[in-house]
């Protein structure tokens, strides 16, 4: 362990006399001060702490990758190119301990610096609602909908159902010969599943729909839930807005026709905009013995035009803010190790400038991910065995960066970072990715000649 | 896997290296079946012009380069093994070092590596600091460092673990003459401790001063190899230094010169310029001369010389492992004895000088030796005790007019003697 931490300590103090890390240390200690004063989000509190997070966070997660690339992979190509290895590997100690120390280095530092800016950022956070002269209103919504941890529930629709009676109006279709000549049957049921599922939100004047929600577990009864959802219509009101009344309980009981509801219904009439997220907010005493929570949405005829509430989901609070931030820069941490370990293993093969070329284009290809996965995805329809045994392996290996796998997303939505999701981002981006590059990186350094000379 | 009771410190057995093109075509024959065997408590002198295959060489002993073909054996080990690598010292032909670190975290730095105990590692580093000279710029970045002053803290990282086997490449390259001095002082102190010095250099001069026995390569062949003394000692010539002496004595000297039909050439002897050079910055600093560079130092490492073994408990379990001395294989292979060459008088031709009545203290006479150095400027001259050869005539003289030549590469020997 004595010589893992001698390099360690070699490979930070390396770090530390590189512009590049005076430079990003600089611009987070000027821009993250200034961020949390000149930015405004849409005028409320709540908008400007979530553009600040946003913002805040994401610039640190830029800018400590782009350290963590570059460091990553200097350090060892450096060591290479002017020969300082050669003192180093041969003194007793192996390469797979020089590749590990080199890695432990680049860690503790980023650890080091995360954690600072971290809890800057946290203390700008907390600080802005005392610096901010906000109605009451305001700073309640803030803290029930920004300074929280909320899970989130949704009603899944019946996709069996949706496709069966796609392929009923496929097959009536294709019977009647209605269908387009070029249209492919892909194509075609593509279409009519969207419709249908369009049907199956839809709620004609006078009618209503239910979603159902299990399982919803509040840390306090007295606390209280929320529906998150937002109006499309079929046709523009006049007013342009929707009157709704939603039902939010153990609609079971109406259903029965028993006296004696052992939970109440809130029922909340209001008239709101659409195409704009909402939320309704109830007492958490609606739910019901077995956790059942119904939302039942009427479609009043004041409205005269067929409503369609899209992303109807039910949030409760079921962790801190401060217990999911640090959650939310743990997450941090695991791209980080990813790309030291990316970056170092790069360096053993690749000269500087090549390594972090690769290294910061699998960091932007992971930015979209999603995006890059599905287009390669869609190469493996064809099934063939080239893609399984080499792009496949390829977009295995891709960090997942966006979307779901964003921190910022979680801290600016106020929604709860589980621990096990946490768990399982850390198991496959750390343990087994990063491992798996820091693995084949030792390989590579183990058997390479460190005085290679071509002629 | 190390062998302890290995015959040789350093062995290869036709050690081949080839560099290839990009297209994996070979190109150069860098080391061609070579057949290296350097014993325990030996220093020895690889030399050979640029591209003879010498750095190279050192490269796959050390496992920075796979050899092509042949093996290659550290310690009767492997040079890429970590139990290997505890017992060396290594000094690049660059010293290599971190630009950003201070001479002092230089050395912690590598000390570290080697495990070696806060405290010892405290003490060690100090005693080398000194040692090099670099004591008062410990706290400054090597990469303000000249030339010189990296090659000292490059030669005092490849002493941080007193080495059983030190590799150097062109150790003095960029030194101050003191420092050249220095160094091959502190090798023929190593050798005496029981370590094994390979000294890789193009300073023909510093390689005959210290070495016991010398190769040379060329084209990655190696061409001659043997003891210093055997591969450059004139048999057939003698030499005689005296003091100040008359006109007449110089004519009989070489009337009995001329009756054993031999040649005689007469001249004054010169100064070596190392040894004026010396006199001269000892005498400034003496006289506390600031300097920004390496001071002069004649010291040693406490931990690197005899006397060191003894006072740190704890210095003695570390040093366990490293500073055995192994007495040199006596197997089939010609001994290099003595680090210390001291010549034999001609006891026939002082005998027949003594016999002639020749006034004035004489000194001893050896066999000129031949300088590797192509410039040869210097006169290598060896020389005796001056009373052994006053014993000889049966004369004692006071110090007026006597030449005394000491081989200056000697000194540390003399000193100690």
């Amino acid at each position: 362990m004595h010589s893992i931490w001698a390099v360690a300590r070699n490979t930070i103090a390396q770090a530390l006399r590189m512009k590049v890390a005076g430079v990003v240390v600089i611009l987070l200690l000027v821009l993250l001060p200034l961020m949390s004063t000149i930015l405004v989000g849409d005028g409320t509190l709540q908008g400007k702490l979530q553009t600040f997070v946003s913002y805040g966070l994401s610039l640190m997660m830029m800018l400590l990758c782009i350290l963590t690339i570059a460091i990553s992979t200097y350090t060892l190509s450096n060591d290479l190119r002017r020969k300082h290895i050669f003192l180093v590997v041969t003194k007793p100690i192996s390469r797979c301990k020089i590749l590990l120390g080199k890695l432990c280095g680049i860690l503790i530092l980023d650890a080091a610096l995360l954690v600072v800016f971290a809890a800057l950022i946290y203390g700008l956070t907390i600080l802005i609602p005392h610096l901010t002269d906000a109605p009451d209103a305001q700073v309640k919504q803030a803290r029930d909908e920004f300074f929280t941890a909320r899970a989130g529930l949704t009603d899944p629709e019946d996709e069996d159902e949706i496709e069966s009676r796609a392929w009923k109006i496929y097959r009536e279709l294709k019977g009647s010969d209605q269908l387009p000549q070029d249209m492919t049957v892909q194509r075609a049921l593509t279409e009519l599943k969207a419709h249908q599922k369009m049907l199956a939100r839809s709620v004609p004047v006078n009618a209503r729909k239910v979603w159902e929600f299990h399982n919803v577990r509040v840390r306090d009864p007295d606390d209280t839930l929320f529906v998150r959802f937002k109006y499309e219509v079929a046709a523009t009101p006049v007013d342009d807005k929707v009157h709704g009344v939603w039902d939010v309980g153990d609609n079971r009981q109406v259903e029965r026709g028993l006296g004696g509801w052992k939970t109440p219904i809130a029922r909340v009439t209001r008239s709101d905009v659409t195409r704009t997220m909402l939320e309704i907010e109830v007492p958490a005493r609606v739910i019901a013995e077995d956790r059942y929570v119904g939302v039942v949405f009427h479609n009043t005829s004041l409205n005269e035009t067929t409503v369609i509430p899209q992303e109807v989901e039910l949030l409760y609070r079921a962790g801190t803010f401060t217990g999911n931030y640090m959650r939310a820069v743990l997450l941090v941490g695991f791209r980080l190790a990813f790309l030291a370990a990316l970056g170092v293993s790069a360096s053993t093969w690749l000269s500087f400038p090549v390594a972090f070329l690769l290294t910061m284009v699998v960091f932007l290809v992971g930015m979209v991910s999603g995006f890059v996965g599905e287009s390669i995805e869609s190469l493996g329809v064809l099934g063939n065995m080239v893609y399984t045994f080499t792009l496949k392996p390829v977009v295995w290996m891709l960090p997942r960066l966006d979307g779901e796998y964003s921190p910022t997303r979680f801290m600016v939505m106020g929604r709860l970072l589980t621990w096990s999701f946490l768990a399982q981002v850390g198991a496959i981006m750390v343990l087994a990715k990063a491992t798996l590059l820091t693995v084949i990186g030792m390989w590579i350094f183990s058997n390479r000649e460190i005085a290679k000379t071509v002629v | 896997m190390a062998v302890e009771g290995s015959e040789y410190a350093i062995e290869t057995i036709a050690l081949t290296k080839i560099f290839r093109d990009w297209w994996g075509r070979a190109k150069v024959i860098a080391v061609d079946k070579l057949d290296l065997k350097i014993r325990h408590n030996e220093i020895y002198g690889f030399l050979g012009p640029n591209g003879s295959g010498k750095t190279t060489t050192l490269k796959m002993l050390l496992g920075l380069l796979h050899p092509t073909k042949g093996a290659a054996f550290l310690l009767g080990g492997n040079g890429r093994d970590p139990r290997i690598n505890e017992r060396i010292g290594y000094l690049p032909e660059d010293s290599y070092l971190y630009r950003y670190l201070t001479a002092r975290e230089t050395l912690d730095f590598y000390g570290r590596i080697f495990g070696i105990p806060a405290k010892i590692r405290r003490s060690r580093i100090d005693s080398l600091l000194e040692m090099v000279g670099l004591t008062g710029m410990a706290n400054r970045a090597v990469g303000t460092f000249s030339k010189g002053m990296a090659r000292r803290i490059g030669l005092a990282q490849a002493l941080i673990n007193d080495p059983e086997l030190l590799i150097l490449d062109e150790p003095t390259s960029g030194m101050d003459p003191i420092g050249t001095r220095q160094i091959k002082d502190l090798l023929v102190h190593l050798a005496r401790r029981g370590k094994t010095i390979l000294l890789c250099s193009h300073l023909l001069a510093d390689v005959e001063d210290v070495c016991d026995r010398i190769s040379i390569l060329y084209g990655g062949r190696m061409q001659v190899e043997g003891t210093v003394e055997s591969l450059l000692r004139h048999r057939e010539e003698k030499q005689i230094v005296t003091g100040q002496i008359s006109t007449a004595a110089l004519q009989q000297i070489r009337q009995i010169i001329e009756r054993e039909q031999s040649r005689c050439d007469i001249s004054s002897p010169m100064d070596r310029l190392e040894e004026f050079f010396i006199r001269t910055v000892t005498a400034a600093q003496e006289q506390g001369q600031a300097t920004s560079g390496a001071l002069s130092t004649t010291k040693i490492g406490e931990f690197l010389t005899d006397q060191s073994i003894k006072p740190n408990i704890l210095d003695e379990l570390v040093a366990a492992g490293a500073p055995q001395i192994h007495k040199p294989q006596q197997a089939d292979t010609e001994k290099s004895e003595p680090r210390t060459v001291e010549p034999q008088p001609d006891t026939d031709l002082l005998e027949r000088l003594a016999n002639a009545g020749l006034g004035g203290p004489r000194t001893e006479t050896v066999a000129p030796q031949e300088s590797l150095d192509a410039g040869g400027g210097e006169d290598h001259t060896q020389t005796v005790k001056r009373d052994v050869l006053e014993g000889l005539i049966g004369r004692s003289e006071s110090d007026d007019g006597r030449t005394e030549t000491v081989n200056p590469d000697r000194a540390g020997d003399k000193d100690d003697a």
